[in-house]
């Protein structure tokens, strides 16, 4: 029995894993196409009344935007299966260094989002189901709704206003101050932290309020079932039953949410960055789409999407880890 | 019967406000559509060049404004909702729907106008400029094509007008001296519009204050409402007609059509679709149609696998094994067995839809991806809002509230929807 579930389980996976890496292929050949559709060209800008279409064909050849797009498709393809993105045409390095150099920043500010959109959501649901207060309960429901409304921007913006410029407490943009190369190490961290604060808080209030919401209905829907019942009925202590048996059952149903709320939080530092201006992969994506730099605007939709789908695939490993019967439900 | 404020109740306190603050405005507009159908009888030719969005949007506004009583009245039977008690969301629902529906109406002001940059640049809130207009020199017999647009012009104002000059102070001595921030400036009496020999001094009132260009917040909030809740419908009625359709060829078909699009809706679902969006708007410019199309085609797939996931269900069930025997089509089988059963789940589901899509358009905007130039939008006006967020706190905090609570509103009346569905999770 044990055997049969082991290989059953290998084989979902596996499949999983194929299906994973033909939407990111499917994904790709999307974005050539598109890309390729789209009126205006890259190599326009070189055109110049001293140089005429010269240097702008030499461009183009040296890009090999003059063959077919058939032929560059496939070489972009072969491309992508050996590891190679391009190269940047604003930046003349290769897309995956440029990437690579913007990407670690959303990660490192995403997931520290993260962990405190969990935490805090969890405490907050936990800290109300245990005050039961009809009152508190209402409060924060609307609240959590209030917050989750607020629109990224809007709530950046205001935070800007109320902490930077009128308070003065905070930087109004960017991640390190002037004099940041000069300090040693513990200032520097402070440094940095002083700069996040902002934009920590703008990109998981609405995950918070989110996460809340369904951590407070699982915990709801746990608390009235029969096991619960039975176990205050044998007098155990209120706050062990909540840690021991509330707690770890209400959290399962969070983890698929929570392979969702990834891809918020990767669309949402998009815009984060743009307010804050940091140095991070949605502003790189919306500077290369304006300046038209195709295989950097294909590279960071490729990371966005990868990320994405690794995300999930892990969410779907961290589900089958907690509870085996859910292996039904991955493969749709 | 309870007792208690009910939606009918504000609907007809807020058209009486209107009534009551636009009445001259009202009647302009009326008597201009009069003078347009007789203009229609002797000059047709003439008449339809005058048609611009402007003029037909206003009259179709007064036209429903004053219809909106008696067909109320007349489909009683039909709105019973009305008679439910009124809630926050109801309340700010309804706001929402009259300043769509009667924008020309509510604000008198055209959006786009600016004069006089150095007077009426980033006014705060309540503050007032002086308003002279320049004596155009009546002609005593216009033709009728002449008078019409004279009164057009009055009374759909422009974007841009030569006639109109704004001043800090004005002071009336032989001359006509006014002041625009430090300057003086001198302008003889019978150039300006006057009364019995007095120049007409109005005061030019600014509830929301004004932008760097000098335009009017309010009216830019009250046709940014327009941008925001045309967006949010047409999208929200393209991704139901795609979802419904879709969902309903995979549920009922299976196949390959319905393997391809699971990967397909798998792969938007898992994506930041933002990205996209604003990778596809870039690209292909954007304007209303574009938003409108971009976010209607990748807002689908929630309501796809609904529909889909419900349509597989009632394939199962004995009526509707029944009403294909009696040889239903497809359309009809959609239309009269699966539409009443999922009515409700797609309307939870479109709610949110809705709020997601006005989300997503005030967020292009921002990102000036949006709707372009020609009409104010939310996220644009906080965008350029930024910029002056030192000096000009009311250009970011009135479309951010307005935004927020629309957002708020929707958001709160589709949880409620879903909890009167879905009884298992308790108040």
């Amino acid at each position: 029995m044990n055997k049969v579930l082991k290989s059953e389980i290998i084989r979902t996976l596996f499949i999983r894993f194929l299906s994973s890496l033909l939407t990111l292929f499917l994904l790709v050949s999307f974005l050539f196409f598109i890309i390729r559709l789209a009126p205006g060209d890259p190599t326009d800008k070189y055109v110049s009344a001293k140089l005429g279409s010269e240097l702008s064909e030499r461009i183009a050849e040296k890009f090999s935007l003059n063959q077919p797009v058939a032929d560059q498709y496939f070489a972009f393809v072969s491309n992508i299966f050996k590891g190679d993105l391009g190269v940047s045409y604003n930046y003349r390095l290769p897309v995956f260094n440029v990437i690579w150099e913007y990407f670690s920043f959303t990660l490192i500010f995403a997931s520290i989002s993260f962990i405190l959109q969990l935490s805090l959501s969890i405490w907050c649901a936990v800290w109300v189901v245990r005050k039961q207060n009809k009152w508190v309960e209402k409060f924060t429901s609307n609240f959590s709704l209030f917050v989750y409304s607020i629109p990224a921007f809007v709530l950046g913006v205001t935070l800007i206003y109320v902490f930077s410029v009128y308070l003065d407490l905070f930087p109004i943009s960017g991640l390190t101050s002037l004099d940041h190369d000069g300090l040693s190490f513990f200032p520097r961290i402070f440094d940095l932290m002083h700069h996040l604060i902002l934009p920590l808080i703008t990109l998981s209030a609405g995950g918070v309020a989110l996460f809340y919401k369904y951590a407070k209905e699982s915990l709801d829907e746990i608390k009235n079932q029969t096991f619960v019942v039975n176990l205050r009925a044998s007098g155990l202590d209120e706050n062990i039953i909540l840690k021991k048996h509330i707690l770890p059952n209400a959290i399962r149903p969070l983890i698929s949410v929570a392979g969702v709320e990834l891809g918020i939080i990767l669309g949402g530092t998009l815009i984060t960055e743009v307010i804050f201006s940091l140095p991070g992969m949605g502003r790189l994506a919306i500077d290369s789409i304006l300046s038209r730099d195709y295989p950097l605007v294909i590279g960071c939709v490729f990371t966005a999407g990868a990320v994405m789908i690794l995300a999930n695939f892990l969410a779907d490993l961290v589900k089958l880890k907690i509870d085996k019967r859910m292996i039904k439900g991955i493969l749709n | 019967m309870k007792s208690g404020i009910k939606i009918i109740h504000w609907i007809i306190f807020l058209w009486l406000c209107i009534i009551i603050l636009r009445f001259d405005l009202i009647v302009d507009y009326l008597s201009l559509i009069f003078n347009y159908f007789g203009l229609l009888t002797s000059d047709y030719s003439a008449a339809i060049a005058f048609l611009n969005f402007g003029f037909v949007d206003a009259s179709l506004s007064v036209i429903l404004f004053i219809l909106i009583i008696p067909l109320i009245i007349f489909f009683r039977k039909r709105l019973q909702f009305l008679t439910t008690r009124l809630n926050f969301s109801f309340t700010f629902l309804i706001l929402l729907g009259f300043v769509f529906l009667f924008a020309p109406i509510i604000s008198n002001e055209n959006p786009e106008f600016s004069k006089n940059i150095s007077v009426t640049k980033l006014l705060p809130p309540f503050s007032s400029v002086k308003q002279l207009e320049l004596n155009t020199g009546e002609a005593q017999n216009l033709s009728e094509v002449e008078a019409f647009r004279n009164e057009l012009e009055r009374i759909i104002k422009p974007s841009f007008s030569n006639n109109i000059i704004l001043a800090d102070s004005v002071i009336i001595a032989d001359q006509v001296i006014y002041y625009q921030k430090n300057d003086r400036f001198e302008i003889a009496k019978k150039l300006l519009l006057s009364e019995s020999g007095i120049p007409i001094i109005k005061n030019k009132f600014f509830l929301l204050g004004t932008d760097e260009f000098g335009r009017d917040l309010l009216a830019r909030l009250i046709y940014g409402t327009r941008i925001s809740i045309t967006v949010g419908i047409g999208a929200v009625i393209l991704s139901f007609i795609i979802g419904i359709l879709l969902g309903f060829v995979a549920g009922y078909r299976g196949g390959i059509l319905d393997i391809s699009l699971n990967r397909f809706t798998e792969m938007f679902l898992a994506f930041p679709v933002i990205y996209l969006i604003v990778l596809i708007l870039a690209l292909f410019g954007s304007s209303i149609f574009s938003v409108i199309i971009v976010l209607g085609i990748s807002g689908w797939m929630s309501l796809f696998k609904i529909v889909k996931s419900e349509v597989l269900s009632i394939k199962q069930k004995d009526y509707f094994a029944t009403a294909e025997l009696v040889g239903l089509n497809k359309f009809q089988l959609l239309k009269k067995e699966i539409f009443p059963v999922i009515i409700t789940p797609v309307l939870v589901n479109l709610i949110f839809l809705f709020s997601n899509v006005i989300l997503a358009e005030a967020a292009l905007s921002y990102l000036g991806l949006g709707t372009g130039n020609s009409y104010p939008s939310w996220g644009s006006m906080i965008s350029s809002g930024q910029e002056y967020i030192t000096k000009a706190w009311w250009l970011i905090a009135f479309p951010g509230l307005a935004l927020i609570l629309t957002l708020f509103t929707f958001n709160s009346s589709g949880r409620l929807l879903g909890k009167a569905i879905n009884p298992r999770i308790k108040q």
